[in-house]
């Protein structure tokens, strides 16, 4: 049974792509065969972040009006024949698909593809309605700032409209130090807003921006903090139970926990 | 229905008039169907004043029964509806005739569906959700809500709102001028909270105790839920 996962967060810059990139790589690597598409039409990324900018012919609007076959527009990676990618048009804009494009063009890839990753463009409007359109689950990526948090608590509630689910959550970009010294909401904070299962916590890391510009995934890199959390991230979408390394000293204690069951979800 | 101090004279005189029932489906409005269709229009005018900052931006079901509803006063209707932000979600009737009116003029039209005896129930509302930001949640009686109201969030009702949560939204509480409403929150740390006509932007209290929000003397009060407790104890 393949899976159409959509990652997605409200607010820009918090990660999307990044998160799709790494989370699409390292599945990949344990052996999943994974497509990573790029939902964003008209400001295309995730083709630059993995490298593989100068080897697009055709984009996915060229497959939705049949310019060519979705085989043809499909870039292999170099390091992972089992991890393809769908750019996005640079050309055009969001209103050159639709929502029924979108499932008809998800369907077609889960004949290949055991994960399809859709990258989701920031905001509310149609082309976050189009990713999220044939998407089976969703990941809400979000940092711990009030402003991402608000955004994220938006979109849960329209993914929650939309009928697709329970989306799961990324904290990305946390820093520890700052959230012992109580500058920076912990992760506690902001489960207590989103009141919804978290899948992966990525600290802050330098390095992914040196990565990211040079088209490398931080996964590639063994010594990479991010990485590691972006592989423990992939294990938990196979539906490994994976502990959450303990980032700081007051985590999770008997009663969060129970307050936790308490404070309910629908 | 709707229990209010300050005008409780003028809600009865109205009362066999119209009636606002809500429901986590959306607010239905039901217009008496014998009475003279003049009285039905100045009796709403009254409400839709009196309540406007509840029906600004509805979208509510309008029930109007057996009446055959012609295309003329269906559009004073729906004018008078606009003219205070509400939009009419639909016509319900049985009268083919006021169905055909309510099409006629581009609203959606239902045969009638009167929910079984509802007329005799309370009309609180109990939920057990999260409302989230962009969320609007509106209801004419009284609210209960296990679950939190996060920021951007908001609730508007005719009568009070307990939340076995935190409640850092906006909430209107009264929103048909009752100012004995009061809004209470294990945590009550709003955005922005109204009761009746008042507003208060920053309340005391810091929300790290089950808190109950009131009118005092033209202002809203905020009381730890302790202290009313042991008020009530002792008179």
């Amino acid at each position: 049974m393949s899976r159409v996962i959509t990652i997605t967060s409200g607010k820009g810059g918090v990660g999307k792509t990044t998160t799709t990139a790494n989370l699409g790589t390292a599945l990949a690597m344990r052996g999943a065969k994974v497509a990573v598409m790029d939902a964003d039409i008209g400001l295309r990324n995730l083709d630059v972040v993995m490298g593989l900018e100068n080897r697009i012919v055709y984009d996915l609007v060229d497959v939705i009006e049949g310019r060519c076959r979705l085989r043809q527009a499909l870039i292999k990676d170099k390091r992972f024949p089992d991890l393809s990618l769908l750019p996005a048009a640079q050309t055009r804009d969001k209103d050159a698909v639709n929502a029924d494009d979108m499932i008809e063009l998800t369907n077609q890839m889960r004949v290949e593809f055991d994960y399809v990753l859709v990258d989701s463009p920031a905001g509310i409007e149609s082309g976050f309605r189009n990713a999220i359109a044939g998407a089976d689950e969703v990941l809400i990526v979000t940092t711990p700032e009030v402003s991402a948090v608000r955004d994220a608590d938006r979109i849960i509630g329209l993914v929650e409209a939309f009928e697709k689910g329970h989306p799961r959550l990324v904290l990305n970009r946390i820093r520890p130090r700052m959230v012992n010294r109580g500058e920076m909401m912990s992760i506690d904070d902001v489960l207590q807003i989103l009141a919804i299962d978290l899948i992966g916590v990525v600290p802050d890391d330098e390095a992914i921006i040196t990565s990211t510009n040079q088209g490398e995934v931080a996964v590639l890199d063994p010594r990479s903090r991010a990485g590691a959390a972006f592989k423990d991230l992939s294990r938990r979408v196979m539906g490994e139970k994976v502990a959450f390394p303990p980032l700081d000293d007051g985590q999770h204690g008997l009663l969060d926990r129970l307050l936790g069951m308490f404070g309910g979800r629908r | 229905m709707i229990y209010c101090n300050s005008c409780a004279k003028l809600y009865i005189a109205m009362t066999h008039l119209i009636a606002i029932k809500g429901s986590k489906d959306g607010l239905r409005l039901q217009l008496d169907e014998a009475a003279v269709w003049r009285d039905v229009v100045a009796a709403l005018r009254g409400q839709f004043e009196q309540g406007a900052q509840f029906f600004n931006g509805a979208k509510v079901l309008v029930d109007v029964g057996e009446r055959a509803l012609g295309q003329d006063d269906l559009t004073e209707l729906i004018e008078l509806m606009q003219l205070h932000n509400i939009a009419a979600e639909s016509i319900a009737s049985t009268s083919r005739e006021s169905r055909n009116a309510a099409r006629a003029a581009g609203v959606v039209a239902r045969p009638l569906a009167r929910p079984a005896a509802a007329d005799d129930r309370s009309d609180d509302l109990f939920l057990r959700r999260t409302l989230r930001s962009g969320q609007i949640l509106r209801h004419s009686g009284s609210l209960t809500l296990i679950g939190d109201i996060n920021a951007g969030g908001e609730v508007i009702v005719g009568g009070s709102v307990v939340v076995w949560g935190r409640l850092r939204g906006t909430v209107h509480a009264g929103a048909f001028g009752d100012r004995a409403a009061t809004v209470g929150a294990l945590e009550l740390a709003p955005t922005q909270l109204r009761i009746a006509d008042l507003i208060a932007r920053q309340l005391e209290g810091g929300g790290r105790q089950p808190e109950v929000a009131a009118v005092d003397r033209d202002q809203i009060r905020v009381i730890a839920w302790e202290t009313l407790r042991k008020e009530r104890g002792q008179s």
